[in-house]
């Protein structure tokens, strides 16, 4: 599903370079469900960016579903987020000038569906998340669990065939914790691959897979260069 | 996508109401400001006929003074006006689909008494062909004849505003109004005819309303009526005394106007004119080069000067004040679009594409400037209410003189949705370009 090789991704300023990503590979399979997690500047937001087509990086090949990713124009990377990938953050996102039913809808806007088609996707999605009662509920007007859950059927209207998740329960307390990860759980076994960044050993032990970042690269758990594919599919990658 | 981008814009500029009432206040008073001058000059520029300008010709020949030219600011041109003698001379010409000398009087007319006292009244006296040839719109009867013409009959036509006063508004065809001293009877009464240039006699107050009465042109001999407008001449004195001698003399006063609808017949016309000062030279008239002048109804105005440069220089001051109103907005709108910036990371996450943001801005501005331009127009036209009351009490006898027709109004709102364009084309443009991973993290 996603394949990142030997990527490097450099922020310079007038006086230094700081190497957010370096020589930085990674497998992840469809239908997994990766929590990567690392300290801070570890390089876990610029692996994010990379992954979801927010941001470029310097050097390096990265094929998303089956297609290289790597050079594209601004123009095919908005129509690859918008067709293959969901965002989900930890501070929700929402547009608070729009009603619930109004921020599902933003991705299919920019997808071109009929009004017909959106409906009933943003129904379908509100439905899934259990917000159906709360479409015209501005976004000040819920709890933090209901707004993630309005997040997450933005995504899920969407239909992407992998999710970003950047500490999603990173604002929410344990109970709302649970709600969003069961959500995610339930998601990941319909068949959508999910990386999700996370500080949480709780939340990072309900994927299938932790992988662990420092200073821009992968490691294992005493800081060593780790496998990039799930150990068991290593040998038939040769 | 044009109906979403506009409740975005609705919902942006609800968000921030104040800000957004500067702005908008901003494009409004730049629009009130530039429409109120360009209408200004737009109501004396604009075609005053413009279904017949281009076959309308105003008619000149040059029998001025030999010794010096005729004043003005090139002395190559002919007299504005024409004699007595050249116009009945030239109105045999049977050339001209239609075709009138004519000029202005002041003469009394008296009302019944019970409506009110006898006024001195601004009268055109013309042929029967000014009507059709000027398209004048009739709300009862008509204009006369031409067998009133040669009469002459003792026939008037009344405008609206002097057929109301003499006779309330009613249908006053077939009734009599007493001009000096004698008779005439009601044919027509004019529908609301008020061109903002009296575009058939500029030589004098061009702006004024047209006049109250019309009367046959060939009422001045027995009438002996003089011309209240310009008269210009030159040479000795007639030699024959009176208002004969006026008749006959050298001085020019009559306004010709003929329609000439094909190439042809203006070559042949022109033709015919030159036959005519030829054969009056021959008889000692006409002592400068032959020069005659067939100009169209709008190259007339350009001539006389009708737009004063002084209001062009004006308009375009006020368009300048539009563009500086446009420009100062584009600050304001830079700062409101920098705040959204989180917002259009999500949306930019979300699959927005560059186009899509930038249209999405475009689309606010340009509401901005609908609004804007809306609220504008509504103060220019209050603008053009006090100028016209202005000009009513200091310079002209009408209070209808700048108006703000359909032409303008299109031309203002084009004027909002550029000034829209100018404030916020590249705001819009910066917003776009923001990346969209920075300010994810913040939102």
């Amino acid at each position: 599903m996603l394949r990142m090789q030997a990527i490097k991704k450099v922020y310079r300023t007038d006086l230094v370079e700081t190497h957010a990503l370096a020589d930085f590979s990674l497998r992840v399979e469809a239908g997994e469900f990766v929590a990567i997690m690392g300290p801070s500047g570890s390089g876990k937001t610029t692996f994010l960016n990379v992954a979801g087509l927010l941001d470029t990086f310097d050097e390096g090949r990265y094929w998303l579903d089956g297609e290289d990713v790597s050079r594209l124009s601004d123009d095919q990377m908005s129509r690859i987020r918008n067709r293959k990938i969901g965002f989900i953050f930890q501070s929700f996102n929402l547009i608070p000038d729009l009603d619930v039913s109004d921020n599902v809808d933003v991705p299919l806007r920019y997808r071109g569906l009929g009004g017909a088609d959106r409906r009933g996707r943003i129904d379908k999605a509100l439905e899934l998340v259990g917000l159906s009662s709360r479409a015209r509920h501005l976004p000040s007007q819920l709890s933090g669990g209901q707004q993630q859950r309005v997040a997450i059927a933005r995504v899920l209207a969407g239909d992407p065939r992998l999710i970003l998740a950047d500490e999603p329960t990173g604002n929410l307390d344990s109970l709302m914790t649970r709600e969003i990860m069961d959500l995610l759980e339930r998601i990941n076994e319909q068949g959508t691959t999910i990386v999700m960044v996370t500080h949480s050993p709780e939340c990072a032990a309900r994927a299938h897979r932790q992988i662990h970042l420092l200073d821009g690269k992968v490691v294992d758990l005493e800081g060593r260069p780790a496998p990039i594919v799930r150990p068991e599919l290593a040998p038939s990658l040769g | 996508m044009f109906a979403y981008n506009l409740r975005i814009a609705l919902l942006s500029l609800k968000r921030n109401w104040i800000l957004s009432s500067v702005i908008v206040g901003g494009i409004a008073l730049g629009i009130a400001v530039s429409t109120m001058f360009s209408a200004t000059r737009h109501s004396l520029a604009r075609d005053p006929i413009p279904s017949k300008s281009g076959i309308l010709y105003y008619v000149r020949m040059d029998s001025w003074d030999p010794q010096r030219p005729y004043p003005g600011t090139d002395p190559t041109l002919p007299p504005t006006q024409i004699t007595y003698r050249d116009m009945v001379g030239i109105m045999k010409s049977d050339i001209p689909v239609r075709q009138s000398g004519m000029f202005k009087a002041s003469l009394y007319v008296f009302p019944d008494p019970k409506v009110g006292r006898p006024a001195q009244t601004l009268v055109r006296l013309c042929f029967s062909d000014f009507f059709p040839m000027f398209d004048v719109p009739f709300k009862y009867g008509s204009g006369w004849d031409k067998r009133a013409d040669e009469g002459p009959e003792p026939v008037v036509v009344l405008s609206e505003e002097e057929n109301e006063l003499l006779f309330g508004g009613a249908d006053s065809v077939g009734r009599t109004v007493r001009i000096e001293d004698r008779d005439f009877r009601v044919t027509g009464v004019l529908d609301h005819w008020r061109p903002a240039v009296k575009f058939y006699d500029i030589t004098q107050a061009a702006v004024q309303g047209v006049e109250p009465v019309f009367m046959p042109f060939n009422f001045v001999r027995p009438m002996k009526i003089r011309t209240g407008g310009n008269s210009d001449g030159w040479g000795p004195s007639p030699s024959v005394p009176g208002f004969e001698g006026v008749l006959a003399g050298e001085s020019c006063w009559i306004q010709m106007w003929v329609e000439l609808p094909t190439t042809g017949k203006r070559q042949a016309y022109e033709d015919f004119l030159k036959a005519y000062v030829l054969e009056q030279k021959k008889a000692g008239r006409f002592p400068r080069p032959l020069n005659n002048r067939l100009t169209r109804v709008g190259e007339w105005m350009k001539e006389q000067k009708v737009v004063p440069p002084q209001l062009t220089a004006m308009m375009v001051v006020s368009l300048l004040f539009l563009a500086v109103c446009a420009l100062n907005l584009m600050g304001l709108l830079l700062g409101k679009f920098l705040a959204r910036a989180p917002e259009i990371g999500v949306r930019r996450a979300l699959g927005a594409r560059r186009l899509d943001i930038f249209i999405q801005h475009v689309v606010e501005c340009e509401l901005v400037g609908v609004v804007g331009g809306l609220i504008g127009m509504a103060l220019a036209l209050g603008g053009l209410a006090w100028i016209n009351n202005f000009m009513k009490t200091t310079f002209v006898a009408r209070h209808d003189l700048f108006r703000m027709d359909g032409t303008m109004a299109m031309l203002s709102l084009g004027l909002s949705l550029l000034a829209g364009l100018v404030a916020g084309a590249y705001p819009a443009w910066r917003v776009c370009r923001i990346a969209p991973a920075i300010h994810l993290k913040v939102q």
